[in-house]
């Protein structure tokens, strides 16, 4: 095994990345061949030359790619050079450093490799990319990022108690496979395997419903085609019933997709979540995931902006919640959110989210919005349905039927307004909101980084205000906006607002 | 509270007319292109482009006016208040402690005022940047100063 020393010497990619690029490689080739792969009698010279083209300019590019490639990381940075013709020289300072990521799938698992993700607090995007390594390198590289981190920090690092031990070089070495160094920890959460399939059983996701949908219109355009596509003729039956009775066959139809697109998300939660775990070092958050792709993250804690809870109607029922945290500048395919728990009972979510942000704690109660926030909704919504659905059945008929909707626009204005309130106390801002999935956002005070009063004409004619507190890394489908609070309130909740967030500044100014 | 330099009206007011134009003469080359082919006509001929040209020409006379009323800003000792909206009211609280980074920018229009806009970066994520416009080009450069020594007197 390698010592700490030898980091700082130029290193390379581990040499097992060249057959794994080759093998990506390899489906290209086979897409290249497939015109002639499937009449091996055509003189279809195209596809051949394209191969040899392929074959002679992207197998020498892998090589040179490979050879090209260096790393190496000192107590200041990583410096990574890559690039065959254009030499890219990027150096990344190792204070900047926010999260160094290990991401095995499949194939590098099969070779003992891993890739290394280094990411930054200045960019959204991974910064740098090792791939690949070994697996035990890429532990190696984690701890002696972060020993250098808490030297940077702390010079009397010896001082700094048993916590900051463990990233000392000594252990590293003493730990030939830091990999398993996790499995001693006490983990802060972890799923069995049970609960990983009820994560799966439990989440409702339109996207897979959408997927198996679009499978079944690929392969049920006409129940004659089944029959004749499977011509066994045992289907023949089902053809007839589904000719006898259409509805009875869409039904069926939907039942088959609704249960197709359940089993693909357990299977899909099994791939992500099978082994989750996370637990707390450091004053970081480590988080170890995944079945044929691993996955494991760190998160500082003090990068968490905010606590996001969720929970569909199914969950509810049950007591689940699944909870979010919300980071600055890490994966920006995560839209800054990263999963802590996919699925946890309240209860466990509560102690989870007290250990990361100690303040937290539920409030029992909510303050409402305004009750005519019920009417506005209503009034909204109505507008909508007739505004998209009259046009539409001037040209599609049926479409009219649509307008049913409007019945229900009254319960759903009802349930939005129920779920719908906030709670502020010295350290935190709660906000609940959801008419079907259920989201609470726990945002602490000092957190803060624009507070927003808005009123649009039909609001404030009713004398209405929006509340909103944007927060780093936040955004996506479902935001904590307070909507319809009386002015006055929305007045004086930003104010208080604004002044527990400076208190929070001046109190631990005066604390340090 | 402050407001914005009255000559951010005629700014306005010419992006605003520049933009009718545009929206006008297209409509108008649609419609031409259409009365002169033997597609049936749709409606009266020029009763898009007029109905355009109207709505956009009450914009340019109402909007900056009412705009340059409803701005209103303030550079406090530790936060910059915005409000501003005509339809919609919005009013911000930007921490100085949350602000990145600052500029000062001025386009082609401004110059020609002698105006400019003050940029302010945080790292929220509904709009990162807070746009204060209409400010005089050595007023924008005071305001910058200002929150830039707050900024490094706080991290001190």
């Amino acid at each position: 095994m390698s010592s700490i020393d030898s980091f700082d010497e130029v290193q390379m990619l581990h040499p097992m990345t060249l057959i794994q690029r080759f093998l990506i490689a390899v489906p290209a080739f086979i897409v290249l061949l497939f015109p002639l792969l499937r009449s091996p009698q055509s003189s279809d010279y195209v596809s051949v030359v394209a191969v040899v083209i392929y074959g002679v300019l992207a197998l020498p590019l892998i090589f040179l790619r490979y050879y090209r490639f260096r790393y190496r990381i000192t107590r200041k940075e990583i410096i990574i050079q890559s690039g065959i013709i254009n030499r890219q020289h990027r150096s990344i300072p190792i204070e900047r450093i926010q999260n160094i990521e290990i991401e095995q799938s499949v194939l590098p698992r099969l070779f003992g490799t891993a890739k290394v993700k280094i990411e930054t607090a200045g960019s959204a995007k991974t910064e740098g990319v090792l791939e690949f390594v070994s697996v035990d390198r890429a532990h190696q590289i984690r701890e002696i990022v972060r020993s250098y981190q808490e030297d940077q920090k702390e010079p009397q690092a010896e001082s700094g108690g048993e916590v900051a031990l463990d990233g000392l070089p000594t252990q590293i070495e003493a730990s030939r496979s830091p990999s398993r160094a996790h499995e001693e920890e006490e983990p802060l959460f972890a799923m069995s395997l049970g609960r990983v399939l009820l994560t799966g059983m439990l989440r409702f996701s339109l996207f897979y419903i959408a997927i198996a949908f679009s499978l079944i219109q690929q392969f049920n355009p006409d129940p004659n085609d089944i029959e004749l596509w499977l011509t066994k003729g045992w289907l023949a039956p089902l053809a007839e019933l589904a000719q006898a009775s259409p509805w009875l066959f869409t039904i069926a139809g939907i039942i088959v997709a609704v249960s197709l697109s359940w089993v693909t998300g357990i299977l899909v939660s099994l791939n992500r979540n099978y082994n989750f775990k996370i637990w707390l070092r450091d004053q970081k958050l480590h988080k170890h995931q995944g079945l044929l792709t691993l996955s494991q993250g760190t998160i500082p804690l003090k990068r968490i902006q905010a606590l996001i809870f969720r929970a569909n109607v199914l969950m509810r029922k049950l007591d689940w919640v699944a909870m979010e945290v919300q980071t600055m500048g890490l994966e920006s395919s995560q839209r800054g959110h990263q999963i802590a728990m996919p699925l946890g009972k309240r209860a466990e979510a509560a102690d989870v989210a007290q250990r990361l942000l100690p303040p937290f704690a539920i409030p029992d109660t909510f303050v409402s919005v305004s009750k005519l926030t019920i009417r506005r909704a209503m009034i909204r919504l109505t507008m909508l349905a007739a505004g998209v659905l009259l046009p539409l059945s001037y040209f599609w008929r049926p479409a009219i039927w649509g307008l049913f909707v409007i019945l229900f626009i009254p319960w759903y204005a009802i349930l939005r307004y129920r779920n719908h309130g906030y709670a502020l106390d010295d350290e935190m801002l709660y906000v609940r909101r959801g008419v079907f999935r259920h989201y609470i956002w726990a945002i602490p005070v000092s957190k803060f980084q624009v507070l927003y009063t808005t009123a649009s004409v039909f609001q404030r004619r009713l004398g209405l205000s929006s509340v909103y507190v944007d927060t780093a890394g936040a955004g996506g489908f479902a935001t904590p906006e307070i909507i319809d609070i009386e002015t006055s309130d929305a007045e004086h909740l930003v104010a208080t607002c604004y002044r527990t967030f400076q208190e929070s500044f001046s109190s631990s100014a005066s604390t340090s | 509270m402050r407001t914005l330099e009255p000559a951010i009206k005629k700014i306005w007011t010419i992006k605003l007319a520049l933009f009718t134009g545009m929206t006008s003469l297209a409509s108008l080359v649609f419609e031409a292109v259409r009365f002169f082919s033997d597609q049936p006509v749709l409606f009266v001929p020029g009763l898009l482009t007029g109905l355009i040209f109207l709505s956009g020409l009450s914009s340019t006379l109402a909007v900056p006016k009412l705009r340059y009323k409803f701005w209103k800003f303030d550079l406090r000792t530790e936060e910059l208040y915005l409000e501003r909206g005509i339809l919609n009211r919005i009013r911000t609280i930007v921490p100085l402690r949350r602000i990145q980074h600052l500029d000062v920018s001025q386009n082609i229009l401004e110059r020609e005022f002698n105006l400019s806009k003050l940029i302010v970066h945080t790292a929220g994520s509904r709009s990162s940047d807070v746009v204060l416009p209409g400010l005089r080009m050595d007023e924008a450069e005071r305001l910058r100063d200002d929150v830039k020594r707050y900024i490094l007197e706080d991290a001190v």
